[in-house]
């Protein structure tokens, strides 16, 4: 197992009289790419300015390296950011930009300038030292907010939103090459981001948080397959949600019909909800499949379609490959391992 | 397309001549031969050398220059931090200190410098260069703060976040991110500020005492007569300002080009520049010298300046000298807890100031050369014995006239020679409303000092009445320089000033009308305050010398009340000019009196409605 490098513990924050955070625990491990996921006001870019020390904490504790830090300016801290908006210094040159750090210690110039060329190259800018940051496109000031940060060899880079700003394709190519970049430096990356999908793609670990609380940490697979409420279950991918109870262990009932689960360890009858993933769920003969209904609407979506059936108890989406016309009786049919029980969230 | 170029053009030029033509003339004035602010007789640079000899011109330089620096720097430190601070509080708080900030830029100046004057008095700081610049940082920094606050605003938030996550300290991100950053509104707040303060007038003038005196102050003391040394000075002020803009403007083209490689020697040049001129300037500026310290307070003009000197010497003291505009202002700081030692207002502005105790007996043991004083002077009824007043100077109102022109016949109309239309639009009335009613009141046969309304109101129909048929000019000090050009052919003018225009232009003479007129009296007093009462005697006892009265009336013009002086000037200097003589026996002759302010304030109605045509 990697070691602990930053651990929150009950972190709480208070703007004037709103919580933004209650109560935060979360382990973060050396070399890994942790990303904070959540709608936004959920409190994940707070958490990141805690840890950089740009805000203090109301209550809780901030350890790095199972010291605590959370009275520690930032300028002292072995923690680097990439900011939503880049916050390039306009008046500096490309270089200078990068060797701010190395020069505020007082570094000598000869190893700067080798410093600043090596993280040019890494972030694919060779050459681009004397230009003026403001006319550079937006990917190209990225990648230089980037270099800045990690010049300074931190032990943490955290990164706020560093994507948001940049169009689809750049965006995609960014993912990859942050992904890289993480890789080569080996060193432990903190993400904030509201887009499931770079979530998804990017880390090894996912943090998905609203309201100022996490909801569940664990791997993107585990994030997308094993869903642990319907908060988790709706804001990552879509989902189809239902109300249901656990019969016994391995067998559900819901919309009057039972079926077989993988799922154990509920109280009998408890009520649960079940997540039906759109794309596990397949369109078949009405006399194929228990649930049946009629086709509402279909949209195609490019690599799928996505069609709409309305049942008796509700309307369920699908995506498949198949084409199904409006109006049609259809059934849906999908197997034990599809169905994925949770437990029923509180108020939410 | 065309006909727009035209007309835009058109419309530049008129709008640089109406801002440049005035500031053109007093430049080409101050090259004049002259003493006329009106006519231009041949170039000269006698007023710069005028003004090179005058010491008081010296002192108002250098207070003005340290002033602007010390206040711009300061004011500019303040603003700026407090801008950045702003910037980042609550939304509540920065509004309302945004609103806050603006009352100050809002509000009239005179009522600014009236509450700056209250305060300092009524924490009892001594008024002089500290209050003078403390007031200047007060009325600069607000300034700065709109400049510098929307350059601020606009920087992304996360900058100095930015920069302290690469290991800045605060101080480091603030000067070395933030401060690059909206250098220009800084710059451009320090600027303002400068040229805020070193042409400041109103402020200046309510909150400083003790003898420091700007610039403007000066400027404005010399406006009395006129002097063009004004423009002189003026053209010397008008110059910095423009290389002080144009500094501005150059420097950072020059500084562009040149590669910034010595900009961190070239910081530390500044600095230690900055700072030692500020030390020297603080220095200088709170120089007392253990000295006895004598505060005389005197209308502008009023009295020939190298006396001071020569008292200062023979007593071994200081003589912190200040001049008004008139009775009325003098009063105002007065009543505003300003403290002096010897003031010389007016005889009905004594009767005042004896009433409402300002004022302390003189001890006549004190002032041997009281045999000086003629017997025409003493025992008014402003201070029946002269208990507490010497007198200064004495005198008339009167008619100046153009012997060429007004017929010798119409003189006997005294002042109904004011309403004769022959002389219709070829006059000028004395803007002052006790003065015009006096005139107005004489010719009537009343007092002068009615109190009964009904007179009061014929006064104000005679008035309107001349208003209405001669088209008279209601003017200032300025009539002095145009009756020695000789632009109209009568004027309401006090006798020594009179005296004045007619040793400089022989066509004119002057007339005491038969229906009597205002004969006043301005006299030395000492103020209940007064902490030095010997040596304030001795002022006045050396003031009213039979060498002080000659040069005294030799430099001002206007009558002594010294007998021997005034025996011998009549005789030299101003023979033959009847002004110089006061025709006071005419029974009819009054002085001023105390106005209740119901009767003040009748005459100041009627008076706004005579003026307002």
């Amino acid at each position: 197992m990697k070691n602990k490098l930053i651990e929150l513990k009950d972190l709480t924050k208070n703007f004037d009289d709103q919580q933004v955070l209650r109560g935060i625990n979360l382990d973060i491990y050396e070399n890994e790419f942790l990303t904070l996921l959540g709608p936004s006001g959920c409190g994940k870019t707070t958490t990141l300015r805690i840890i950089a020390g740009f805000d203090e904490p109301s209550s809780g504790q901030v350890l790095f390296n199972g010291i605590e830090i959370s009275k520690v300016p930032p300028y002292k801290r072995e923690i680097n950011t990439v900011f939503q908006k880049y916050a390039l210094f306009p008046y500096l040159n490309v270089a200078d930009n990068i060797a701010f750090g190395l020069n505020l210690k007082k570094m000598d110039k000869s190893v700067i300038a080798q410093k600043v060329s090596r993280m040019l190259k890494m972030v694919g800018l060779e050459g681009f030292e004397k230009r003026d940051v403001t006319l550079l496109s937006g990917g190209q000031q990225q990648r230089v907010a980037i270099a800045r940060a990690l010049v300074n060899e931190p032990k943490v880079l955290l990164l706020d939103e560093p994507l948001g700003a940049l169009d689809a394709k750049i965006r995609k190519q960014m993912q990859t090459e942050l992904k890289k970049i993480q890789r080569e430096v080996g060193i432990t990356f903190i993400y904030v981001t509201h887009d499931q999908e770079e979530a998804l793609s990017m880390s090894d670990a996912v943090v998905v948080m609203n309201n100022g609380e996490i909801q569940q940490i664990g791997s993107p697979t585990d994030i997308y397959n094993e869903p642990e409420n319907r908060f988790v279950a709706d804001f990552i991918g879509e989902s189809n949600i239902i109300e249901g109870h656990m019969i016994k262990d391995f067998l559900v009932e819901f919309d009057g019909y039972t079926f077989e689960c993988v799922d154990k360890g509920f109280p009998e009858n408890e009520e649960i909800e079940v997540v039906l993933r759109p794309e596990d769920l397949d369109i078949v003969e009405p006399d194929k499949a228990q649930i049946t209904g009629v086709v509402k609407n279909v949209t195609f979506k490019g690599v799928h379609y996505e069609i709409i059936v309305e049942t008796e108890s509700r309307t369920y989406m699908v995506h498949t490959t198949d084409y199904a016309e409006v109006g049609r009786k259809v059934g849906l049919s999908f197997g034990p391992e599809d169905i994925h029980v949770m437990w029923k969230m509180g108020a939410y | 397309m065309k006909k727009k170029s035209f007309f835009t053009r058109f419309y530049v030029v008129i709008c640089l001549a109406f801002f440049y033509l005035p500031i053109l003339v007093t430049m080409i004035f101050s090259f004049n031969s002259s003493k006329s602010l009106t006519n231009f007789t041949g170039f000269s640079l006698r007023w710069y050398e005028e003004l090179l000899n005058n010491v008081e011109v010296y002192k108002a330089v250098y207070v003005s220059l340290s002033i602007a620096i010390l206040a711009t720097v300061i004011s500019t430190v303040l603003g700026t931090i407090t801008a950045i601070g702003l910037s980042r509080s609550r939304k509540v708080v920065r509004e309302l200190l945004l609103n806050v900030n603006n009352f100050p830029i809002l509000n009239p100046e005179i009522v600014t410098a009236i509450g700056l004057m209250l305060l300092f008095s009524s924490i009892g700081m001594r008024k002089g260069y500290t209050t003078m610049l403390l007031a200047h940082i007060a009325f600069c920094t607000p300034y700065v703060i709109t400049s510098v606050y929307p350059k601020v605003r606009s920087l992304d938030p996360n900058l100095a976040n930015a920069a302290m996550d690469l290991g800045a300290t605060p101080y480091q991100a603030l000067t070395k991110v933030i401060l690059p950053m909206i250098k220009e509104g800084v710059f451009a707040g320090a600027l303002l500020a400068f040229t805020m303060s070193f042409d400041d007038f109103v402020i200046s003038y309510f909150v400083s005492g003790n003898g420091v005196k700007n610039i403007s102050i000066v400027v404005y003391n010399m406006t009395k007569r006129i002097n063009p040394t004004i423009n002189a000075l003026s053209t010397i002020v008008i110059v910095v300002i423009i290389l002080v803009l144009l500094a501005a403007n150059i420097v950072p083209h020059l500084r562009k080009k040149s590669l910034n490689r010595n900009h961190r020697r070239n910081t530390v040049i500044a600095v230690v520049l900055v700072a030692a001129l500020c030390t020297l300037m603080i220095r200088m500026g709170i120089t007392a010298n253990g000295k006895h310290v004598l505060k005389v307070y005197n209308a502008g003009e009023y009295m020939d300046l190298s006396l001071l000197e020569q008292f200062e010497e023979e007593y071994n003291c200081t003589v912190v000298y200040e001049t008004f505009e008139s009775n009325e202002m003098m009063y105002t700081k007065l009543a505003a807890g300003e403290t002096y030692d010897v003031l010389i207002p007016s005889d009905y502005m004594i009767e005042r100031l004896i009433k409402e105790d300002y004022l302390q007996y003189l001890d006549w043991d004190l002032i041997p050369n009281k045999k000086n004083l003629m017997e025409d002077v003493v025992n008014k009824r402003y201070d029946p014995g002269n208990r507490y007043s010497c007198p200064y100077f004495w005198g008339t109102v009167g008619i100046l006239y153009d012997t060429t022109v007004v017929d010798p016949e119409d003189l006997d109309d005294g002042w109904e020679l004011l309403r004769n239309p022959k002389y219709n639009g070829d006059l000028y009335m004395y803007d002052s409303e006790r003065d015009s009613f006096m005139i107005a009141l004489k010719a009537l046969g009343y007092s002068m000092n009615t109190t009964d309304f009904d007179e009061i109101d014929a006064a104000y129909e005679w008035l309107i009445e001349q208003r209405d048929t001669m088209a008279p000019i209601y003017a200032g000090d300025d009539v002095i320089d145009n009756m020695i050009s000789g632009n109209k052919a009568l004027a309401v003018v006090y006798s020594g000033d009179a005296s004045y225009i007619i040793s400089e232009n022989e066509d004119l003479d002057y007339l005491t009308p038969s229906q009597g007129t205002n004969v006043w009296y301005d006299a030395m007093v000492i103020t209940r305050d007064c902490s030095e009462t010997d040596l304030a005697h001795a002022f006045i006892n050396f003031m009213i010398s039979e060498e002080s009265a000659l040069s005294n009336t030799a430099e001002v013009g206007y009558t002594p009340t010294v007998s021997s002086a005034f025996e011998e000037m009549k005789e030299s200097d101003y023979a033959g000019i009847s002004s110089y003589v006061p025709q006071i026996e005419n029974p009819k002759n009054e002085i001023f009196g105390y106005q209740e302010p119901k009767v003040k304030q009748r005459y100041a109605e009627l008076w706004t409605k005579v003026k307002a045509q």
